[in-house]
C-alpha cells in the first residue's frame, strides 16, 4: 500500500515537473496563422500618413505600418534589426555604420537603398518638429554603397537608436518624395497615397472617415505580415466606440481613444478583451499643472510649493481615475530608465500649504481668499484635464486661492491662450517620446520659450538646469547619464515650475485572441507584422 | 379669474416654494456646492440626502445654491428680452411706414436664425459668464415680444380713446407710453411670464453643452457636468432635472392663469 502511494506521488511529481517545463513552451510554440482583419477606432484620425513631417501618435500609428525604419526598439529599450540587419558603432561613439537588408522593396517595387535612408534623414531633420533636437548632433549621413549607411555625428548622441526607430524616422522612397521633382514635401500627394516599405500598404483612404491597409506581399521579412488587413475608423461618437469594442466590431483601442475611464473599467470586465497599461512606456505621457511664471503671483517658489502640497495626487489617481493612473513625482516618467523617486516630494498637507502662502506674503483677506487665478485646460481627455481642473477649484479654495475656471471652447482657443502666454495656470501634458532629450527638455530649456504649445510656455529659466540637460544630451555612458537626469529631477522638483499631477491612464485594449500586440516600448506605433489572430481570423 | 384655475393655483404655490428656496435656501443649507464634501458617486441617502456627483460634490447643495443662478438668469434675461421687444414693437407699431418696415425686417432676420445656435455662438464669442449668457438669451428671444407689441399697437392706436387723447393735444410720446402701452400690457405680461420658463431652459441647454458659466453653480451646469456619468450616478442628473422641470412647470401654469385672468371674454362667464 505504502509503496503504491510512493510510486504514485513520484509519478505525479514527475508529471508536474514535465508540465512546468513543457507548459510555457507549448504556449510559445503556437504557430502563427495567416489571415484576418484588425479593425481599430481612432480618436484622433490622421489627416495624412507621412509621419516624417508630422509629429504625434495619430499619424505615426498607421505610418509605422506603412513605412519601415532602420531599427525597432523592443520592450527592454534595446534596438533590434529591421531595415538594418546589423550595425557597428565606433569607439568614440561618433560613427554609426548600418548594413541594410538587401531584399527590402517599397510598395511600388523599387528596392530600398542607402540613398533613401540619407534622404529620409534630411526630410525629418528639416520638417519634423523634433527634427533639430533629435537629429541635431548628426552632422551628415554618408552612403558608401547601396546597402551601407554611415551616420557621422558631431557630438555623441545617446538616443540615436530611439530616433532611428519607426515612430520617429520612417524611411521614405527618395524618388517619390524628393522636392526637386515632386514639389514641396508638405504638398506632396504621396502624403495621402503613401509609398513605404513597411508590412502594410494603404489601399483606401476616406479623410475623416476610414482607411484600409492591406498586407504587402513582398514585405522583406519572410512570411510576414500575418494579418490580411488593418482597418482604421474615425471615432465620431465615444459611446459608439465603447459599444463597438463591447460587441467586438472594433478589436483594439489606442490611447483610450476617447473612452472615459469608467468605460475602460467596464471593458475590463468583458471576457473577450485584454486591458493592460503596457505599450505606453516610450510615449510616457505626463500630466501637469503649468504656471505662467511671468505672472507675479507665481514667481515665489513658496507659492508653487504650497499649491503642490494642496493637491492630493492619490485622490486624483485612486478616486478620479480608479487606479488607472499613477501619481507623477517629477518631470521624468516612471517607465523611463532614468527615473528616480529620490526627489523633493510634496505630500498632501494643507497646513503646510497655508503656512507657505502666509510666509510668501499672501495673507487671507476678510473673505478668506488670498488671491485669484484662472485655470485653462487642454480640451480632450476629460478625465485627465477637465476633471482635474474641476477638482482644483474647491481644493485650492481650501488654502485660500480662488480658482476661476476657463473652459476651452475648442483646441484652437486653448492653443491661442497658452501659446500667447496669456494664462495663469493650465492643465496640460506631454509625451516624452522615448528619451528626455526628445520629449522632456523642451518644457524647461531657457531658449525654448516659444509661442507654440508644448514648449516652455511657463517661461521657466534655470541656467544650472540647462547645463545639466546639455551634458545629459551628449553623455553616452548609461550610469553617468542617469546621474545627470537624477540631478535634473532633483533641481526641477525643488523649484516646481510645474506640478506633475499624474502619469497617463492609457490602456492598451484589444481582443484576447490577438497575439503579439505589444512587442515594443512604442506599443501600437510599431510594425504589426508579427501580430496574428489565434484562429487566423477575427472571432465571429 | 386666476383663482378659478386650479392648475394656476398649484403653479403659484410651487412658484412661492421655489422663491423661498431661492431666497432662504443658501442661508439654511450653506454647504458650498463646489466643495467635495463626500466620497465621489455616493448614492442618495448614504452620506448625504441627495448623494454626491463624480467629484464628491453635494447634490442637495447644488440644487439649493443653483436655484439662485437659474432664477436670476430666468428673470434678468426675460427683462432684457421684454425691454428690447417693447421698444422695437412700440416704435414699429406706432410710427408705421419705413420705421416699421426697417424694424420688422430686422426682427424677421433674428427670427429666422435658430435661437440656440445663435446663443451658443454669442456665448462662445464672449467667453461663458453669467452676463454674456443673459445677454445671449435676451438677444435671441426678443422678436416674438416685438411682434406682439406691434400687433397690439396697430390694434389700439385706431381706437376712439386714443383719437380723443390726440384731439385734446397729447404728444406722440405721451400717447405711446402713457396711453397705448398700458392698454396693451396684459398679453405682454403673459408672454413675459412664459419667457422666464423659456430662458431657464435656454440656460440649462447652454450649460448642458458646456457653455454655461463654469464658476457659477446652476442646475444646467450640474446636468452637463454629470451627463457622462448618467449610468453610474443617475441622481446627479435627475434631481437638477426635476428641479428645472418643476420651476418651468410652475411658471407655465402661472402664465396660463394670468392669461385666463386677463381675458375679458372668460371674465364674463
Amino acid at each position: 500500500m505504502r509503496t503504491a502511494f510512493k510510486t504514485w506521488s513520484v509519478c505525479l511529481l514527475l508529471l508536474a515537473a514535465v508540465m512546468l517545463v513543457i507548459g510555457p513552451v507549448a504556449v510559445n510554440a503556437e504557430t502563427p496563422k495567416r489571415g484576418g482583419d484588425l479593425v481599430a477606432g481612432y480618436g484622433q484620425f490622421p489627416r495624412h500618413f507621412n509621419h516624417a513631417i508630422q509629429s504625434g501618435a495619430a499619424t505615426a500609428t498607421p505610418g509605422t505600418q506603412i513605412f519601415a525604419s532602420l531599427v525597432e526598439i523592443n520592450q527592454k529599450w534595446q534596438p533590434v534589426p529591421y531595415l538594418a540587419k546589423s550595425w557597428e558603432v565606433s569607439a568614440d561613439k561618433l560613427t554609426y555604420t548600418f548594413h541594410l537588408v538587401k531584399n527590402a522593396t517599397f510598395h511600388d517595387g523599387t528596392p530600398v537603398t542607402s540613398e533613401d535612408v540619407a534622404f529620409s534623414f534630411e526630410i525629418v531633420k528639416k520638417n519634423h518638429s523634433f527634427g533639430p533636437s533629435m537629429l541635431g548632433p548628426v552632422d551628415r549621413v554618408e552612403t558608401p554603397d547601396k546597402y551601407t549607411v554611415v551616420f557621422k555625428l558631431s557630438k555623441p548622441h545617446p538616443a540615436l537608436f530611439l530616433v532611428l526607430s519607426p515612430p520617429l524616422l520612417p524611411i521614405l522612397p527618395k524618388h517619390i518624395y524628393n522636392e526637386e521633382e515632386n514639389g514641396p514635401i508638405r504638398k506632396n500627394p504621396a502624403n495621402i497615397k503613401p509609398v513605404g516599405s513597411g508590412p502594410f500598404k494603404l489601399v483606401e483612404f476616406k479623410p475623416g472617415d476610414y482607411f484600409v491597409l492591406e498586407r504587402y506581399d513582398k514585405f522583406f521579412r519572410p512570411g510576414r505580415p500575418y494579418l490580411d488587413r488593418m482597418i482604421g475608423r474615425k471615432i465620431k461618437d465615444p459611446s459608439a466606440n465603447f459599444i463597438a469594442l463591447k460587441k467586438g466590431d472594433f478589436h483594439m483601442a489606442l490611447f483610450n481613444s476617447g473612452l472615459r475611464l469608467k468605460q475602460v473599467e467596464a471593458l475590463k470586465k468583458m471576457k473577450h478583451l485584454v486591458v493592460t497599461s503596457r505599450g505606453y512606456e516610450g510615449i510616457a505621457a505626463i500630466y501637469f499643472l503649468e504656471f505662467n511664471l511671468r505672472k507675479d503671483k507665481f514667481k515665489d517658489v513658496r507659492v508653487r510649493q504650497a499649491i503642490a502640497h494642496a493637491i492630493d495626487k492619490n485622490f486624483i489617481t485612486q478616486k478620479l481615475h480608479y487606479g488607472y493612473s499613477k501619481p507623477a513625482t517629477g518631470p521624468i516618467h516612471s517607465s523611463f530608465p532614468w527615473y528616480t523617486d529620490n526627489v523633493t516630494l510634496y505630500d498632501y498637507n494643507l497646513k503646510k500649504a497655508n503656512q507657505l502662502l502666509d510666509d510668501a506674503g499672501y495673507p487671507r483677506k476678510a473673505n478668506g481668499i488670498r488671491f485669484s487665478a484662472t485655470i485653462d485646460w487642454y480640451p480632450g481627455e476629460p478625465d485627465s484635464m477637465d476633471t482635474i481642473a474641476q477638482y482644483l477649484k474647491p481644493q485650492l479654495k481650501k488654502v485660500g486661492i480662488d480658482v476661476q475656471l476657463r473652459p476651452p471652447a475648442d483646441f484652437l482657443s486653448w492653443y491661442k491662450r497658452i501659446a500667447g502666454w496669456q494664462h495663469d495656470m493650465t492643465m496640460s501634458n506631454i509625451y516624452s517620446w522615448g528619451d528626455p532629450m526628445i520629449g522632456v527638455h523642451r518644457l524647461y530649456l531657457c531658449n525654448n520659450q516659444k509661442h507654440v504649445v508644448w514648449t516652455n510656455t511657463s517661461g521657466y529659466c534655470n541656467p544650472e538646469l540647462d547645463a545639466v540637460m546639455a551634458k545629459a544630451a551628449v553623455e553616452t555612458d548609461g550610469a553617468k547619464r542617469k546621474a545627470l537626469y537624477v540631478e535634473m529631477q532633483q533641481l526641477l522638483t525643488a523649484d516646481v515650475p510645474l506640478i506633475w499631477t499624474h502619469e497617463a491612464p492609457y490602456q492598451s485594449i484589444y481582443n484576447k485572441d490577438l497575439r503579439n500586440v505589444i512587442t515594443s516600448i512604442w506599443g501600437s506605433m510599431t510594425p504589426f507584422d508579427k501580430v496574428y489572430w489565434k484562429d487566423g481570423h477575427a472571432p465571429k | 379669474m386666476f383663482a378659478a384655475n386650479k392648475a394656476a393655483l398649484l403653479g403659484l404655490v410651487l412658484g412661492v416654494l421655489i422663491a423661498l428656496l431661492t431666497i432662504f435656501g443658501p442661508l439654511i443649507y450653506p454647504t458650498d456646492p463646489f466643495e467635495m464634501v463626500g466620497a465621489p458617486m455616493s448614492p442618495p441617502g448614504e452620506d448625504l440626502l441627495l448623494g454626491t456627483d463624480y467629484l464628491g460634490r453635494d447634490i442637495l447643495a447644488g440644487i439649493v445654491h443653483g436655484a439662485r443662478t437659474t432664477v436670476l438668469v430666468g428673470f434678468s434675461a426675460t427683462s432684457f428680452t421684454v425691454v428690447i421687444g417693447i421698444i422695437i414693437g412700440v416704435l414699429a407699431g406706432f410710427y408705421g411706414g419705413w420705421v416699421e418696415n426697417l424694424l420688422m425686417r430686422v426682427t424677421e432676420f433674428f427670427q429666422v436664425l435658430p435661437g440656440l445656435l445663435l446663443a451658443m455662438v454669442l456665448v462662445a464669442l464672449f467667453s461663458p459668464s453669467l452676463p454674456t449668457i443673459i445677454f445671449a438669451i435676451g438677444v435671441v428671444s426678443w422678436p416674438p415680444v416685438a411682434r406682439l407689441t406691434r400687433a397690439e399697437f396697430l390694434k389700439i392706436k385706431q381706437r376712439e380713446f386714443v383719437l380723443a387723447e390726440r384731439a385734446i393735444g397729447a404728444g406722440n410720446w405721451s400717447i405711446m407710453w402713457k396711453i397705448i402701452l398700458p392698454n396693451s400690457l396684459p398679453p405682454l405680461i403673459v408672454a413675459a411670464t412664459l419667457g422666464v420658463g423659456v430662458a431657464i431652459l435656454f440656460e440649462a441647454a447652454l450649460s448642458f453643452l458646456g457653455l454655461g458659466d463654469p464658476n457659477t453653480y446652476s442646475w444646467g451646469y450640474m446636468i452637463g457636468a454629470s451627463r457622462d456619468f448618467i449610468w453610474e450616478t443617475w441622481w446627479a442628473v435627475t434631481f437638477p432635472g426635476v428641479a428645472i422641470f418643476l420651476t418651468v412647470l410652475s411658471i407655465s401654469l402661472i402664465g396660463d392663469g394670468l392669461n385666463d385672468a386677463f381675458n375679458p371674454k372668460l371674465r364674463l362667464l
